[in-house]
């Protein structure tokens, strides 16, 4: 961040925040998704000093992804379900500040690299109590039901979430250059064992260990609610079950805890516990999706559009992800 | 035979214990995910090149006896897997398992080795 848009950034800050006294003390940026960039600020107002994390665009943006003000709207709507998010505190649409849309939001402490978490046995107070307070927070994403007006940019809900992914990963197979007869394997086992479709809710998209922070006492923030939208409560479970995003570990939460105790804070605060069955169908699923998006990383790399050692090597993360759908279907048919 | 040894993929696994014997330690936090990613890649397509390549043919000839003449067997095979023709097929799960577990056997050994535990 340059001197001119460090100085327009306070500027715009010292008016969102009704504080003449604001003062940027430090921008540095932190490790961001592939998508968006984040920044750590420390600023003081009032006379104290603040933490916070502004979040904007980076140069590639996936038209999928909701756009900064809409995760602010998101973040805004979770933390008043009880949602464990930082809370949001300014959005900011107008380019001539940044160059891009961007909002600040208070920083939360702890980790989420996922290959860290994974290891810890006293992380979230151990295992167990780490794996509920997840199965907690998911339920309280799926308290959030339409219709919401403030969340009116989703749209409205698909009559069959499950039909609808079919439907939408086989047109993004459709616009790849390489068949994937695995990947088609997969969907048409989905197909013919879909469940009937349940009541809406708000569904993270990408709940999954690494994008959940947490510290010793327990989760401090769900992270990265670009992918929301309506859907099928199973599709965050089977998400952050998924063999694909358990970083190695043999645990089945998300690499973290025991998959019951997952379940058992679920039914805590939702009131009643998930459908196993759907879970799984929905863990099929979230292997399929992640190789979807996997293949066309992999494509940008390829194409030259965004030549990248990073896009590239996520390519060769499609095989591992076949065996895993190929493996589920056997099982599901026996 | 004729080219001078050591071979590609000699070069890229003796380059990549550089990388991660002498380059890793000495370099800043910043560059170590980086040189993880480059040490990855080296390994990926050393495997690759030891490779025996003939089953791709062995494969798409047994993908080409499932659906019979085309220009794409493999597209045809997608094709077909998606329209319920090949719905509980046995001998269409076994060639797809074989050609995952020779694309693995270059991208990601690790799970091969975790299906011959179990």
């Amino acid at each position: 961040m340059d001197e001119a848009r460090r100085a327009a950034l306070a500027r715009w800050l010292r008016e969102a925040a009704r504080a003449e006294d604001l003062v940027i003390t430090g921008a540095a940026p932190l490790s961001g998704g592939a998508i968006q960039q984040n920044w750590g600020l420390d600023v003081t107002l009032h006379g104290r000093a603040e933490r916070w994390v502004l979040r904007t665009d980076s140069a590639a943006v996936l038209s999928v992804s909701r756009s900064r003000a809409q995760e602010y709207a998101l973040l805004r709507a979770a933390l008043a379900a009880g949602v464990t998010v930082p809370e949001p505190l300014f959005c900011c649409d107008d380019l001539a500040v940044l160059g891009a849309p961007f909002f600040v939001m208070r920083r939360a402490g702890g980790i989420a690299a996922g290959h860290r978490v994974v290891r810890s046995e006293t992380l979230g107070g151990g295992r167990e109590a780490l794996a509920r307070a997840l199965g907690r927070e998911a339920a309280r994403i799926h308290a959030i039901r339409p219709p919401c007006p403030a969340l009116g940019f989703l749209g409205d809900p698909e009559a069959d979430a499950g039909c609808a992914a079919i439907a939408t990963y086989r047109a993004m197979l459709d616009r790849q250059d390489t068949p994937r007869p695995v990947i088609e394997w997969g969907l048409r086992h989905l197909e013919r064992s879909a469940p009937p479709p349940v009541p809406p809710v708000l569904v993270h998209n990408d709940f999954r260990t690494g994008n959940i922070m947490v510290d010793e006492a327990g989760v401090t923030a769900v992270l990265d609610w670009e992918f929301a939208a309506w859907g099928d409560p199973a599709t965050d479970l089977g998400w952050l079950c998924a063999k694909c995003w358990r970083f190695g570990s043999p645990h089945e939460a998300g690499g973290i805890g025991p998959r019951a105790a997952f379940y058992a804070g679920y039914a805590e605060a939702a009131g009643s516990a998930p459908d196993h069955a759907r879970v799984l169908w929905w863990e099929l699923m979230a292997h399929i999706r992640w190789a979807v998006i996997a293949a066309d990383q992999a494509a940008r790399h390829l194409s030259g559009a965004e030549p990248s050692l990073e896009l590239a090597l996520t390519g060769h993360i499609v095989p591992e992800l076949e065996w895993e759908i190929l493996r589920m279907v056997d099982r599901h048919a026996a | 035979m004729l080219r001078e040894p050591p071979d590609g993929a000699n070069l890229l696994a003796t380059a990549r214990e550089v990388v991660l014997r002498e380059l890793l330690p000495v370099l800043p936090e910043s560059a170590q995910f980086a040189a993880r990613m480059v040490a990855n890649a080296m390994a990926i397509a050393a495997r690759e090149a030891v490779q025996d390549a003939s089953w791709e043919a062995d494969a798409l000839s047994r993908v080409a006896a499932l659906v019979g003449a085309a220009e794409n067997p493999l597209r045809a095979f997608a094709a077909a897997i998606r329209a319920g023709r090949l719905d509980d097929d046995a001998a269409a799960f076994a060639v797809l398992r074989e050609i995952t577990r020779k694309r693995c056997e270059v991208s990601a050994p690790r799970v091969l080795k975790e299906a011959g535990r179990e």
